[in-house]
C-alpha cells in the first residue's frame, strides 16, 4: 500500500483541483471539461483504494455518460449558457456556506479517526466476485430498484421536454 | 488539521491504508465543501448540477475508503448503486436545465421559473 501513497496524492490534489475549476469556471463547456477531469482523477482514487470495479463503472457511466450528456446539453445552449456575474453578497454567503460544511465534515471525520482506525483489509476480499455476491445478494432489492429508478428518470426527462414542447406549440 | 494528519500517522504505523485515510478524508471534505460553494454561488443550472455531482462524488469517495479501510465489500455495492442515482439525477437535472434556458438565453435558478404545469 505504501507505494500506492505517492498516485494517491497526487489524485487528490487533481481531484481538489479539478473541482474548483468546476465551480468556478465561468463558461459551461470548461465546466464540463473540468468534470471530465475530476471524474478520472476520482477513478484514480478508487484504484488506488483497491476498488477495481467501481473505478471501471466510474470511468464507463461518469466520464462517457454522464460527463457526455453535460457536453451534449451544453452544446444545445443558445450563447454557450452564459451567466450573470455574481454580485459580492453572494460570493460571500456561498464562502460561508462552504466552510460550514468543510468545518462539520473536518469534525466528523476528526472525531472518526480519533475513534481508532480498523487493520486495513488485504486487497483480494475486494474481487469482483465478491462484489457480485453483495449486489445479486444482500443487496438485490437496492440493486433491481435502480433499474426503476432509472426507467423514472428517463421518462421524467422525456416528458419534461415534450409536455413544454407541446405547449410552446400550442 | 495537523492534528488528523498525526492521529493518521500513528495509527498508520500498524497498517499502510490509514495512513492514506486521512488524506482521503480530507480530500472528500473539501470536494463536498466546493460543491456546497459552488450551489451557492452559481446561478447557471447547469453549473448547479455539476456542483452537485462534485458532492455525490465526495460521498462516493467516502464510502469506497470506508469499505477499505473496514475490509467490508457493501460500500462498493453501495458506490455503484449511488453511481446510478447520480445518472438519473443527471438526465432529470439537465431536462429541466434545458427547458430553464429554452426562453431566455441567461436562466438564473433563482428567478421564477416557467417550469411548473
Amino acid at each position: 500500500m505504501d507505494g500506492r501513497l505517492l498516485p494517491l496524492s497526487i489524485g487528490c490534489a487533481a481531484a481538489v483541483l479539478s473541482a474548483l475549476g468546476v465551480a468556478l469556471a465561468r463558461r459551461p463547456m470548461h465546466g464540463a471539461l473540468f468534470l471530465l477531469l475530476h471524474s478520472l482523477s476520482i477513478a484514480a482514487l478508487f484504484l488506488c483504494l483497491s476498488a477495481d470495479f467501481v473505478a471501471m463503472g466510474q470511468v464507463t457511466v461518469y466520464s462517457g455518460a454522464i460527463v457526455v450528456l453535460f457536453l451534449f446539453v451544453v452544446l444545445l445552449l443558445p450563447d454557450g449558457g452564459r451567466e450573470r456575474r455574481a454580485g459580492p453578497q453572494r460570493f460571500v454567503v456561498a464562502l460561508v456556506g462552504g466552510a460550514v460544511t468543510f468545518v462539520a465534515m473536518f469534525a466528523a471525520m476528526y472525531v472518526a479517526i480519533r475513534s481508532g482506525a480498523e487493520p486495513a483489509a488485504d486487497d483480494s476480499m475486494f474481487a469482483v466476485a465478491a462484489l457480485a455476491r453483495t449486489l445479486f445478494g444482500a443487496q438485490l432489492i437496492p440493486f433491481e430498484l435502480t433499474g426503476v429508478l432509472l426507467l423514472v428518470a428517463i421518462v421524467g426527462g422525456v416528458s419534461l421536454w415534450h409536455r413544454q414542447g407541446a405547449e410552446r406549440k400550442r | 488539521m495537523i492534528a488528523l494528519v498525526q492521529a493518521g500517522a500513528l495509527s498508520g504505523a500498524q497498517s499502510g491504508i490509514t495512513a492514506a485515510a486521512p488524506l482521503v478524508l480530507l480530500t472528500s471534505a473539501c470536494l463536498f465543501a466546493i460543491g456546497v460553494t459552488g450551489l451557492l454561488l452559481r446561478r447557471n443550472p447547469m453549473a448547479v448540477l455539476m456542483s452537485i455531482e462534485l458532492m455525490l462524488n465526495a460521498g462516493n469517495l467516502l464510502l469506497v475508503l470506508g469499505a477499505r479501510v473496514n475490509g467490508r465489500i457493501d460500500g462498493h455495492a453501495a458506490a455503484l448503486l449511488v453511481l446510478v442515482v447520480s445518472a438519473a439525477e443527471a438526465v432529470v437535472g439537465l431536462a429541466l436545465a434545458l427547458v430553464l434556458f429554452r426562453d431566455r438565453p441567461d436562466a438564473d435558478v433563482d428567478s421564477r421559473g416557467e417550469v411548473a404545469g
